[in-house]
C-alpha cells in the first residue's frame, strides 16, 4: 500500500466555533493506480490534499488515526523529515498554474533547485533531467524555456512545467489538485491524456482532486465522493458509474450534461447548498437536499459495504438506493 | 538588461537638465541677486555694476547656459561668505555626508532587514512585536534627543566613543546609528508586509510542497519577490540621509554637506545653496536610477516589459 489514510480530521478554528471541514474520511491509493476524490467547492477535497502533504494553513488541525506513506506513519516524522519527503517522494500539482510559479525565478533555476534539493547531483545533470521532462511533458525548445521566466508561458504551458517540475525526483505519489479546471477544454484533454502516459511511465500512484465527473470516468482506478466534509461514497470507479447507491453521487450523474439533450434544455442541478461546517454535527449532511430523506436520517449513518469494495453511507438499502438511480437518471429532464 | 539600463539613463539625464534648471532659478527666488548682494546700504548704480559683473544682465536661459557649463567643470562660482570657489568647500563637505550617509544606510538595512524577515517568519508573535517596538521607537524618538542619549552613554557614562568630530571612523559610530536608527523602521516595515504578502502566495506554496529547504524558502522564494518595493523606498531613504543630515551633522560637530547648506542658507550664500541643491538632487537622481536598474534586475517582468516597447 501506497498511501493509507484512516480517520483523517481537519479542524479549522473560526470565530464562529470550530469548522469541521474533513470529518474521519480514509482511503488508500496503491502504487499505479489512481484515485479521484470528487466533490463539490467546500466538500474538504483540495483541504485533504494539502493535510497529506502538511500544507495546511497554520490555523487549521489535522488529526488522523493511520497516515501512512509507503508503511512510513507521517504523523511521526520530523518537520525536516516531512520536508525530505515532499517533492522528492510525494508531489504536488496545484489549481492555480498562473500563480504556482515564482515570477522572479527562471523555469530552470526552480525546476533544477527541486532536484538539487533531494539529490547530490550537478547543476548540469539536473539542467539535462529538466531537459528531459520537459521535452516529454510536451514542452518544444526546452533548452530556451529554462531560460524564460513563467510570465512569458500560457497557462496550459505553465501548468506542464508544473507536471514536470513534480517529476524531477521521480515521486512514488502525485496529488493533484483540480489540475486542469483553470485550463481550455482542449488543453484539459491533452493534460490528462499526459497524466495517463506519465503514470504508465513511471508507475507512480496518483490522487487526483476534481469536481468534474467526466474527468473522473476517464482518469480514475477507484473513486471517494466526498460531501460536507465526509466521503458518501468510494469504490472502484466501474461499479461506481454503474451502480450509483448514495443518493448524491445520483444527483451528481443526473446533473452530467448528455448527448440526447435538446438545446437550451436546462441542465438539472442538485437544489440546495451544502451545510454548513460548524459546531456539532450529526445525522447525513445530505439529508436537508436528499429526495428520499427520512426521520432516521437525522441519525449518524455508517458507511455501509456494498460489493467490491463498493461503500456508501446511506440508510437506503442497495436495491430501494438503485431503483431510486434509475428513477434520479431517467427523470432528466 | 543592457537596452533597460541605455533606456534609464536617458530619461535620468533628462532628469538631471530639470533639476539643475530649477537649482538655477533658486538664485531668483529671493529678488533680484544682484540687489540683494549689493546689500541694504548699495545704491543702485551699485547693483547695476554688480548685475554686469556676474552678468545678471544677461537673458536667463544664457546665464543657466553659462553656469551649467561651469558646474559640469567643476566650477560652482564663488562663494559669498568664504571668500574662495564654493567647489573646494564643497567637495570636503560632500565627502564627508557621502560617508556618513552610506555608513548610516549599512546599519539601517542591518537593523532593518532581518528584523523584517524575523518579524514576517513569526508574524503576531513577541518577535514580531519586539520589531514593531524598535521601529516605533525609532520612528518616534526625535533625532537630536537620541544623539544626546548616545553622546551620554557612550562619552560620558563609559567613554570609549568621541563626542564630535569626523577625523577618525570612530567619530561616524554614533552619527550613524542615530541617522540609520531614524531611517530603518521604514524599510523594515516595509520587509516585514513584503514578506508576509510573499509567503502567503501560491509560489511559496508550490516550493513547500516541492520540499526546498525552509530556509531557502524564506531567504530565496519569498524574499527576492518581497524586496521589490523595498528598494525603491530605500533609495528615498538614503538619498533622505544624505540630504538631510543636518540634526545629526550639527549635534555631533561634523563639517558636512547639512550643516554647510543649512549655514549656507542663513548666511544668504547663493552660490553655495545653488550648488548643494544641485548636488544632493543628482545624488536622488542617480540613486533612483541605481534603484531602477536592481529592480530590474530582481523583477524579470520588469525588465522585459520595458524591452516590449521598444
Amino acid at each position: 500500500m501506497l498511501l493509507d489514510v484512516q480517520q483523517l480530521s481537519v479542524d479549522i478554528p473560526t470565530a464562529q466555533g470550530v469548522l469541521h471541514a474533513v470529518q474521519g474520511i480514509s482511503f488508500s491509493v496503491d502504487n499505479g493506480e489512481t484515485l479521484c476524490i470528487v466533490g463539490e467547492s467546500g466538500c474538504g477535497k483540495s483541504l485533504t490534499a494539502l493535510a497529506l502533504m502538511n500544507l495546511l494553513p497554520r490555523r487549521a488541525i489535522r488529526t488522523a488515526g493511520r497516515l501512512a506513506f509507503s508503511g512510513t506513519e507521517l504523523q511521526a516524522l520530523s518537520a525536516a523529515a516531512m520536508n525530505k519527503l515532499r517533492g522528492e517522494n510525494m508531489a504536488m500539482i496545484f489549481q492555480e498554474p498562473m500563480t504556482s510559479l515564482n515570477p522572479v525565478f527562471t523555469i530552470g533555476d526552480q525546476m533544477t533547485d527541486v532536484l538539487r534539493q533531494h539529490r547530490r547531483v550537478s547543476q548540469r545533470e539536473a539542467r539535462e533531467r529538466a531537459i528531459y521532462l520537459l521535452t516529454r511533458v510536451g514542452i518544444g525548445k526546452a533548452e530556451t524555456r529554462l531560460g524564460q521566466y513563467p510570465h512569458q508561458l500560457s497557462g496550459g504551458l505553465r501548468q506542464r512545467v508544473m507536471i514536470a517540475m513534480a517529476l524531477m525526483c521521480d515521486p512514488k505519489l502525485i496529488i493533484a489538485d483540480e489540475p486542469t479546471t483553470a485550463l481550455d477544454v482542449t488543453v484539459q484533454a491533452e493534460l490528462l491524456r499526459l497524466l495517463l502516459s506519465l503514470q504508465e511511465e513511471f508507475g507512480m500512484g496518483l490522487l487526483l482532486i476534481t469536481h468534474d465527473l467526466g474527468i473522473v470516468s476517464r482518469m480514475a482506478d477507484n473513486v471517494a465522493v466526498m460531501y460536507a466534509g465526509q466521503i458518501v461514497e468510494s469504490g472502484p470507479v466501474i461499479s461506481i458509474f454503474e451502480n450509483p447507491l448514495h443518493p448524491y453521487t445520483q444527483g451528481l450523474m443526473a446533473c452530467l450534461p448528455t448527448p440526447e439533450r435538446k438545446r437550451m434544455q436546462h441542465l438539472r442541478a442538485i437544489p440546495g447548498t451544502v451545510p454548513a461546517l460548524v459546531g456539532q454535527l450529526s445525522g447525513c449532511r445530505f439529508r436537508g437536499r436528499c429526495p428520499y430523506a427520512q426521520p432516521i436520517c437525522a441519525e449518524d449513518v455508517a458507511l455501509r459495504p456494498y460489493a467490491h469494495d463498493h461503500a456508501y453511507r446511506c440508510v437506503l438499502p442497495p436495491d430501494i438506493s438503485l431503483a431510486n438511480a434509475a428513477v434520479t437518471l431517467e427523470t432528466n429532464p | 538588461m543592457l537596452r533597460f539600463i541605455l533606456r534609464r539613463s536617458g530619461s535620468a539625464l533628462i532628469l538631471m537638465v530639470v533639476v539643475s534648471f530649477v537649482a538655477f532659478m533658486l538664485i531668483f527666488a529671493a529678488g533680484d541677486p544682484a540687489v540683494k548682494l549689493a546689500g541694504e546700504a548699495g545704491s543702485s548704480a551699485d547693483a547695476a555694476r554688480i548685475r554686469a559683473l556676474y552678468g545678471f544682465d544677461k537673458p536667463i536661459p544664457v546665464q543657466f547656459f553659462h553656469w551649467i557649463a561651469a558646474a559640469v567643470r567643476g566650477n560652482f562660482g564663488h562663494s559669498l561668505y568664504f571668500d574662495q570657489p564654493v567647489a573646494s568647500i564643497l567637495f570636503d563637505r560632500l565627502g564627508v555626508t557621502l560617508l556618513l550617509g552610506l555608513t548610516s544606510f549599512i546599519f539601517a538595512l542591518v537593523l532593518a532587514f532581518p528584523l523584517g524577515i524575523a518579524a514576517a517568519r513569526w508574524q503576531n508573535t513577541w518577535i514580531d512585536r519586539t520589531a514593531l517596538v524598535i521601529a516605533v521607537v525609532g520612528q518616534a524618538m526625535p533625532t537630536f534627543w537620541f544623539a544626546l542619549l548616545l553622546v551620554i552613554l557612550f562619552s560620558v557614562t563609559f567613554p570609549i566613543l568621541p563626542t564630535s568630530g569626523s577625523e577618525t571612523w570612530q567619530h561616524f559610530v554614533m552619527p550613524s546609528i542615530v541617522l540609520g536608527y531614524f531611517a530603518a523602521p521604514a524599510i523594515m516595515r516595509l520587509t516585514r508586509s513584503g514578506m508576509i504578502t510573499a509567503l502567503e502566495t501560491d509560489y511559496i506554496r508550490t516550493a513547500r510542497a516541492m520540499g526546498i529547504a525552509p530556509r531557502n524558502v524564506l531567504l530565496k522564494y519569498a524574499l527576492r519577490n518581497a524586496l521589490i518595493p523595498v528598494v525603491s523606498v530605500s533609495a528615498a531613504q538614503l538619498g533622505y540621509m544624505l540630504a538631510g543630515s543636518v540634526v545629526v551633522e550639527s549635534v555631533f560637530a561634523i563639517n558636512g554637506a547639512g550643516r554647510l547648506a543649512w549655514e549656507s542658507i542663513l548666511r544668504s550664500d547663493l552660490p553655495t545653496v545653488q550648488a548643494l541643491v544641485l548636488c544632493f538632487s543628482l545624488v536622488y537622481v542617480i540613486l533612483t536610477f541605481l534603484a531602477d536598474i536592481l529592480n530590474a534586475w530582481l523583477d524579470p517582468r520588469m525588465r522585459l516589459a520595458d524591452a516590449r516597447t521598444d
